[in-house]
C-alpha cells in the first residue's frame, strides 16, 4: 500500500476496531518512550505524535535549552526509520540540505548524492539560523515532497516528516521564517519550561549520561505507515468540518489579526484532528479534537495586529494563543441533525445497514479542550 | 496490522463535503439570544411603569388595582423580553406583545368567555365594550378617591398594557429609551390634572429614580453590546482590556441631561399647583363635597352612586327625633338651576353668635336639642348641622353662618376631623298651625317664589292637578308629597344619568315628571318647584339623613352613624309664623314629617309606625333603621360568602397555574423518554432532554461549547454519583456517535442511561435549584419557541 501525499481526498475507508486499537497501543508506546527523556511535557509530546501520524511537519519553537531537539530526536528514534539531521547555520547552502550532483570520474557522469532531507524523519535544528535561501530549499521539499536538482526530480521518502526547531525571533543571529513558509508546518508547539518537580527529576536522571542513548525504536516503519493510513481513514462529520471552517473563517475576520489562517490550515486542522481522534481510540472526529489542536495548528499562521500585540513586541505567541482561545470560545459548535432524529422511520429502512463497529472504550481522560474552557 | 476496510462511504470527500458556511455572525445580527433579550432594560422599564402607576394612588381607593396593573405590565414587558430571547423578529415583537395584552385582558376580564380563556370571542368583545362604557361612566360619576369598579379596573389594566407596549416599542425595538419612558408620564400626569396637589412627590421621585436607572441600564447595555466580541477575563491581553471605554463617555451626557430634566420637572411640579389653582386647569374639586358650588346636586348624585359608602360622621343627640343634617340650602333658581343665593360665608356672622330663627311664633312648640357630632369623612367647607342651630361649640377654625339659609360654612377651615356640639331647635308645629298660616310672606322670603321665565308647563299642570282638592297651602304640600311618594314614581339613582336629565334644574324637572324615575335631588327640587308654582315659598336643602343607630352608646345616648349614602336632598316650604318646614317627597328615603300627630302626642317616638294623617307610605325611623340594618347585614354576608368562594376559586386557579409548568415539563420528559425507549428517537432527543434539564437547573447551555465540554462541566458542577456519571458518559457517547460518527449506532440502554443521568443531576442539586427546576422549568420556553417556529418538537440547542 502506497501513500500518495498529493492526493487531495483521503481514501474513503472505514476503520476497523482492531486497527484503531493497534494504533492506540503503538501511540502509547511511542509516548512512553519519548517521555522517558522529556519530563512533564505530555501535551507537547502528544501534539508532536499527532502531527507525525497526520503526515504533517512540526515546528518546535522555544528558548534554547528546554528540550526542543531532545523531543525531535526522541520522537525520531522511537520509530525504526531513517532519520536525517540538519544543523542549520548561517553559512549552510541549499545543496547541503537537498544533496548535490558530484562528477563521477569513473563513470564520467554526474552522480546525485542525496542530502539529509532524504530520510523518513528529518530533524531541522535551529531552522531560523539559516539564510532564507537555504530555508526555502527545505520548505519547498516539505510541501512538494520531492527535490529537484539539476533538472532531475527525486521523490522523498515516505513517510516524510520534518521536525524543525527554532528559537524565538528575538534571539540573535536568526532569520525569521516568512509567513508563507511557516504555513507549511502543520503545527507549532512550545515546550515551555518544565515545572520544578520535573526539573528536579531531570537533574537526578540526566546528570551524567545522555538519556537519548537509552531510547530505542518501539515502532517499525511499516507500523507507522499503517498508523498513518488508519488515522487518515478516521471519519470527520459534516458538522466537524463546518466547525473547522467556521473557526478558520473567524480568524480571517477577527479584528485583532492582520492575517488569518489559510485554507491549508483548515485542511491540516482536520487532518490533525483525525490523527488525534485515532490516538484517542475513536474512528470519528469530535469538535473537542479541533478545540484542543486549534492553538497549535492555527497559531503560527496568524499575524496579530500591532495594536493587539501591544507591548508584547518580542513574543507574539501568548497573544495569539489568547486570540485563538477567544475565537474558540465565541464560535458556535455545529452539532448537526442526525438523520435518525429527523426522519425516524425512514432512516432505519433506507440506511444501507452500515457495519456498526462496537463501541470502543474512550480514554478515561476527556480530550483536553484548552481553548473552550 | 490488519487491513483497512475498504467500504466506500458517501460524503467523505474532504473539501467538497464542507457545508455552506453561513456569514460570520455579529452580535447585532444574531436573532434571539441573551444579548438581544436585554433583560435589565426590560426590568428597568417595568420598574418605571410600576412606579408611575403607583402615582395614581391618590385617585383611587385600595391597592388591589395596582397589582392588576402590575400583572398586565409584567406580562407585556417580560413577554416582550422573552419573545426577543426566543428570536422573534424585532418588528413582530410589538404585535406579539399586543396579542399578549389581549390574552391577559381576556384571561383577567373575559369571565371565561375566551377560547381557552385567552383568545377573545365575540362574547368577550361585547363584555369588553360593556366594561369600557361602565368604566367611563364610573369615572364620570365618582369623585376622588374613586372606588375601583370592574370597569375602571379594566380601563386601568388596558391603559397600563398599552403604555407598556408603547414603552417597549420605543425603548427596546427602536432603541430610544429616553423617549420610551415618556409613556410612564401618563399615569404620573393624570393626578396633576385631577387633584389640586398633583401626584405624590414620593411617587414622582421614585419615578425619576427609575427613569435614571433605565438610562443607566441602557448605557451599560450599549457598552456591553459594543464589547460583546471583545475578549474578557484575566487572560486577555492588556491591550484588549484597556480598549473598553472608560469614564462617562458620550452616553454619560444623556444621563446628565436626563437627571437635569428630572430635577427641573420635580421643581416645576411643586410649583405647578399654583397655576392650576388659578384656574388654568379647572380641576374637579377632589374630595370636596359641593366645594365649587357649580352643581352640588350633581355632586350629590355622584356620591350616592358610589358603590361603597364612606363613613361621613357619627353623632349622639338629646333630641326627640333624629335630625336631618343640613349642609347647604339652595334657595334660588338662576337660569334653570337651583343655586345657593349667597354662595359663601358672610364674614360678619361668626358661629359664636347665631341669631334666633326668624319669624317663629311663640305658640309653636319647640324642643331644644343638643347634638354632638364627630366628623369622620366629610371633606367640605360646609358643616353638617341640624336645622335651626342656635349655637355651635368645639369647632376649630373660623366658621360663619348664613343669615338667610342658616347654613354653617367656612372659607378657610374644613369640616374634616371636627368634633362639635350643636344646640338646635326642633320645630314641632301642629297640622292645624300649618293650615292656618297666612300667605302674607315677609319680603325676605318673596325671593323664594321665583320661577324661571318659562318653566316647563308640566310642573304647574301637575301641581294644579294634584292639589285640586286642597284648600290650604299645607294640604297642598302634603298632597304633592303624597303624589311624589306614590307608586307611580320610583327611586333610581342611575336612570337620570343614563337618560341625561341629572341634576335638579327646572328643565330636568319636566323630564322627571314624565319619566317618573329619579332620586332625592329630583323629588326635592320637583316638590319645591311645584310649591312655587302654587305660590308657596320653597327651597331645597342638601345634607344627610339621620343615619343608622350603632351598637355603641355614649353617655347614655344612642350613637348614630352617617355615611355618604345618607346624603340627601329635601324640600323646605315656608309657613308664616313657623318658618321653614321640611317635607319628604322621596319614596323610600328618610322619614315623612308627621305634623298631624304632633298635636296629640308629645313624643313622636311613642308612635312607631304611625302612618300619619297624610296616609302616605311613610316609614318610621325605627323600621327604616331595621330595614337598612337587615339589608346591610345580608349584603355583608353575601359579600363574605362570595368572597370566600372567590378566594377559594382563585387559590385553586393560582395553584393550578403554578403547577401547570411543572406538569407540562414532566409530561414532556416522560414522552421523550418513552420515544427514546421505543426507538422512535435517538441520542439527539436524549441530549436535548439533558440540555433542557440543565436549563431548568439554571446551568447555561452555550452553543459555543462542545458536547463533551458541556458534559464535563455538568460533572464538575454537580457532585454526581459514579453510576450517574457513567450514565452521563454513555449518553454523551451515544450523542457524539449519532452526530459525529458515520454510523447510526443505537444504544439499547439509552433511555435508562438518560433517566439515571437526569436523576443524578437532580439529586446533586441544592434544594432551591431543585425546586426551581420542578416548578419553573426554563426549558419550556425553548420548547415553546420551537412550537412557535412551527416545529413539532424542540431541537438540540445548537447554532
Amino acid at each position: 500500500m502506497k501513500l500518495d501525499p498529493t492526493r487531495s481526498s483521503p481514501p474513503a475507508q472505514a476503520v476497523s476496531g482492531g486497527n484503531l486499537r493497534e494504533l492506540q497501543d503503538a501511540g502509547r508506546a511511542i509516548m512512553r518512550n519519548v517521555e522517558t527523556v522529556i519530563d512533564g511535557k505530555h501535551e507537547a509530546v502528544q501534539i508532536a505524535l499527532t502531527v507525525l501520524l497526520a503526515e504533517g511537519h512540526l515546528l518546535i519553537e522555544d528558548v534554547p535549552g528546554v528540550g526542543k531537539t531532545m523531543l525531535a530526536k526522541a520522537l525520531a528514534r522511537s520509530v525504526d526509520c531513517t532519520v536525517g539531521r540538519i544543523q542549520f547555520t548561517p553559512d549552510l547552502l541549499p545543496s547541503d540540505v537537498t544533496g548535490v550532483s558530484v562528477f563521477n570520474q569513473a563513470e564520467r557522469r554526474f552522480e546525485f548524492k542525496p542530502g539529509p532531507v532524504f530520510a523518513n524523519i528529518v530533524i531541522g535544528d535551529e531552522i531560523n539560523r539559516a539564510s532564507p535561501k537555504t530555508q526555502s530549499a527545505l520548505l519547498e521539499s516539505m510541501e512538494e515532497r520531492q527535490v529537484t536538482v539539476d533538472g532531475t526530480t527525486y521523490p522523498l521518502a515516505l513517510p516524510f516528516t520534518v521536525i524543525a526547531t527554532q528559537n524565538p525571533i528575538e534571539m540573535e543571529g536568526t532569520y525569521a521564517l516568512p509567513e508563507a513558509q511557516r504555513d507549511r508546518f502543520m503545527a507549532r508547539i512550545s515546550m515551555g519550561y518544565p515545572d520544578s518537580d520535573s526539573e528536579l527529576a531531570m537533574l537526578d536522571s540526566r546528570d551524567t549520561n545522555s538519556p537519548l542513548a537509552l531510547i530505542s525504536a518501539v515502532v517499525s516503519e511499516e507500523t507507522l505507515r499503517d498508523m498513518m493510513l488508519t488515522a487518515r481513514a478516521v471519519f470527520a462529520s459534516g458538522a466537524v468540518k463546518e466547525y473547522a471552517v467556521n473557526l478558520v473563517r473567524a480568524t480571517r475576520d477577527d479584528r485583532d489579526l492582520r492575517l488569518g489562517a489559510s485554507p491549508r490550515a483548515t485542511l491540516q486542522l482536520i487532518r490533525a484532528a483525525k490523527a488525534q481522534a485515532a490516538l484517542n481510540g475513536r474512528d470519528y472526529v469530535l469538535p473537542d479534537d479541533i478545540d484542543s489542536l486549534a492553538v497549535a495548528v492555527l497559531g503560527h499562521r496568524l499575524v496579530p495586529t500591532s495594536r493587539a500585540l501591544g507591548h508584547h513586541h518580542q513574543d507574539s505567541g501568548p497573544v495569539i494563543a489568547d486570540i485563538v482561545r477567544r475565537i474558540l470560545a465565541d464560535t458556535p459548535v455545529p452539532v448537526g441533525v442526525a438523520a435518525s432524529d429527523q426522519f425516524p422511520s425512514e432512516s432505519f429502512e433506507s440506511a444501507p445497514s452500515p457495519s456498526v463497529p462496537s463501541v470502543h472504550a474512550v480514554s478515561t481522560r476527556p480530550v483536553g479542550s484548552t481553548g473552550a474552557s | 496490522m490488519t487491513k483497512l476496510a475498504t467500504k466506500l462511504t458517501p460524503n467523505s470527500d474532504f473539501l467538497s463535503a464542507v457545508r455552506p458556511v453561513r456569514p460570520p455572525q455579529t452580535p447585532r445580527g444574531r436573532r434571539g439570544g441573551r444579548t438581544v433579550a436585554s433583560w435589565p432594560l426590560a426590568l428597568s422599564l417595568l420598574l418605571l411603569l410600576l412606579v408611575s402607576c403607583s402615582a395614581l394612588g391618590p385617585l383611587l381607593r385600595g391597592t388591589a388595582w395596582w397589582w392588576v396593573c402590575a400583572a398586565v405590565g409584567c406580562a407585556v414587558l417580560l413577554g416582550a423580553a422573552v419573545f426577543r430571547r426566543l428570536g422573534l423578529p424585532r418588528l413582530i415583537v410589538p404585535v406579539a406583545n399586543s396579542a399578549v395584552l389581549v390574552g391577559t385582558m381576556t384571561l383577567l376580564f373575559g369571565g371565561g368567555t375566551g377560547l381557552f380563556w385567552l383568545i377573545p370571542t365575540p362574547q368577550t368583545v361585547s363584555i369588553f365594550t360593556g366594561l369600557i362604557d361602565a368604566g367611563g361612566a364610573s369615572i364620570v360619576q365618582q369623585s376622588t378617591p374613586a372606588e375601583v369598579t370592574l370597569g375602571i379596573l379594566f380601563l386601568l389594566a388596558g391603559g397600563t398594557g398599552l403604555i407598556a407596549i408603547l414603552m417597549d416599542l420605543l425603548a427596546v425595538t427602536l432603541r430610544w429609551p429616553a423617549i420610551g419612558a415618556a409613556g410612564a408620564l401618563v399615569p404620573l400626569l393624570v393626578p396633576g390634572f385631577i387633584l389640586d396637589e398633583g401626584a405624590d412627590t414620593a411617587a414622582l421621585v421614585a419615578a425619576a429614580v427609575a427613569f435614571l436607572l433605565l438610562l443607566r441600564v441602557d448605557v451599560s447595555g450599549r457598552r456591553a453590546r459594543a464589547a460583546t466580541h471583545r475578549a474578557m477575563g484575566p487572560r486577555v491581553p492588556q491591550i484588549d482590556r484597556s480598549e473598553r471605554p472608560r469614564g462617562r463617555g458620550p452616553m454619560g451626557g444623556a444621563v446628565l441631561v436626563g437627571s437635569l430634566t428630572i430635577v427641573g420637572a420635580l421643581l416645576l411640579s411643586t410649583v405647578a399647583p399654583a397655576f392650576t389653582a388659578g384656574g388654568l386647569v379647572t380641576a374637579r374639586p377632589g374630595g370636596l363635597l359641593f366645594g365649587s358650588g357649580v352643581s352640588p346636586m350633581i355632586n350629590l348624585g355622584q356620591d350616592l352612586r358610589r358603590p361603597k359608602a364612606g363613613a361621613a360622621f357619627h353623632y349622639t343627640s338629646t333630641g326627640t327625633e333624629q335630625p336631618y343634617f343640613t349642609l347647604l340650602t339652595l334657595d334660588e333658581i338662576i337660569g334653570l338651576t337651583w343655586t345657593a343665593r349667597v354662595d359663601g360665608a358672610d364674614v360678619r356672622n361668626t358661629v359664636d353668635a347665631i341669631q334666633k330663627p326668624f319669624g317663629l311664633d311663640a305658640d309653636v312648640e319647640t324642643v331644644e336639642a343638643s347634638t354632638s357630632i364627630v366628623i369622620d369623612g366629610v371633606n367640605s367647607h360646609w358643616l353638617p348641622a341640624p336645622a335651626r342651630a342656635s349655637s355651635i361649640e368645639g369647632l376649630t377654625g373660623r366658621w360663619y353662618w348664613d343669615s338667610r339659609t342658616r347654613a354653617i360654612a367656612s372659607v378657610s377651615a374644613n369640616a374634616l376631623g371636627q368634633e362639635y356640639t350643636v344646640s338646635s331647635l326642633e320645630l314641632k308645629p301642629t297640622a292645624e298651625q300649618l293650615r292656618q298660616a297666612s300667605s302674607d310672606y315677609p319680603a325676605s322670603v318673596v325671593g323664594n317664589l321665583q320661577l324661571p321665565v318659562e318653566p316647563p308647563s308640566i310642573i304647574e299642570e301637575t301641581a294644579r292637578e294634584v292639589t285640586a282638592a286642597t284648600t290650604s297651602n299645607y294640604d297642598a304640600a302634603v298632597a304633592i308629597q303624597n303624589y311624589l311618594r306614590s307608586s307611580a314614581f320610583s327611586y333610581d339613582t342611575e336612570a337620570p344619568v343614563e337618560d341625561g336629565y341629572d341634576g335638579g334644574g327646572v328643565g330636568v324637572i319636566g323630564m322627571f315628571l314624565q319619566e317618573k324615575r329619579g332620586y332625592c335631588v329630583h323629588f326635592a327640587s320637583t316638590m319645591a318647584a311645584m310649591a312655587r308654582t302654587l305660590g308657596i315659598p320653597s327651597r331645597v336643602s342638601l345634607g344627610y339623613l339621620p343615619g343608622v343607630k350603632s351598637q355603641d352608646r355614649e353617655q347614655g345616648l344612642g350613637q348614630y352613624n352617617v355615611d355618604s349614602h345618607d346624603l340627601h336632598a329635601w324640600p323646605e316650604l315656608y309657613f308664616v309664623g313657623i318658618g321653614w318646614v321640611k317635607f319628604e317627597p322621596t319614596p323610600g328615603r328618610g322619614t315623612v314629617p308627621n305634623y298631624e300627630r304632633a298635636a296629640v302626642a308629645d313624643t313622636p317616638n311613642a308612635a312607631p309606625g304611625g302612618a300619619g294623617a297624610t296616609g302616605a307610605p311613610a316609614l318610621s325611623p325605627d323600621r327604616l333603621e331595621d330595614d337598612t340594618a337587615l339589608e346591610r347585614g345580608a349584603a355583608t354576608q353575601t359579600v363574605e360568602s362570595s368572597n370566600l368562594l372567590g378566594i377559594l376559586g382563585l387559590s385553586t386557579l393560582g395553584l393550578l397555574v403554578i403547577l401547570l409548568p411543572a406538569a407540562a415539563r414532566r409530561m414532556l420528559r416522560g414522552s421523550r423518554v418513552r420515544r427514546i425507549r421505543s426507538g422512535r428517537a435517538g441520542a439527539g432527543l436524549a441530549w436535548t432532554e439533558l440540555q433542557h434539564t440543565s436549563l431548568d437547573h439554571g446551568i447555561p447551555v452555550p452553543v459555543t461549547e462542545t458536547p463533551r465540554a458541556f458534559a464535563g462541566r455538568l460533572k464538575s458542577l454537580r457532585a454526581v454519583d459514579p453510576t450517574a456519571m457513567e450514565a452521563l458518559e454513555r449518553v454523551l457517547l451515544a450523542f457524539e456517535r449519532s452526530r459525529f460518527d458515520r454510523s447510526q449506532a443505537s444504544s439499547d440502554t439509552l433511555a435508562d442511561d438518560l433517566t439515571l443521568a437526569l436523576r443524578g443531576m437532580h439529586s446533586g442539586a441544592s434544594l432551591g435549584i431543585r425546586f426551581r427546576a420542578i416548578f419553573a422549568p426554563t426549558s419550556l420556553f425553548a420548547t415553546l419557541a420551537a412550537v412557535l417556529r412551527g416545529e413539532r418538537r424542540a431541537r438540540t440547542i445548537a447554532p
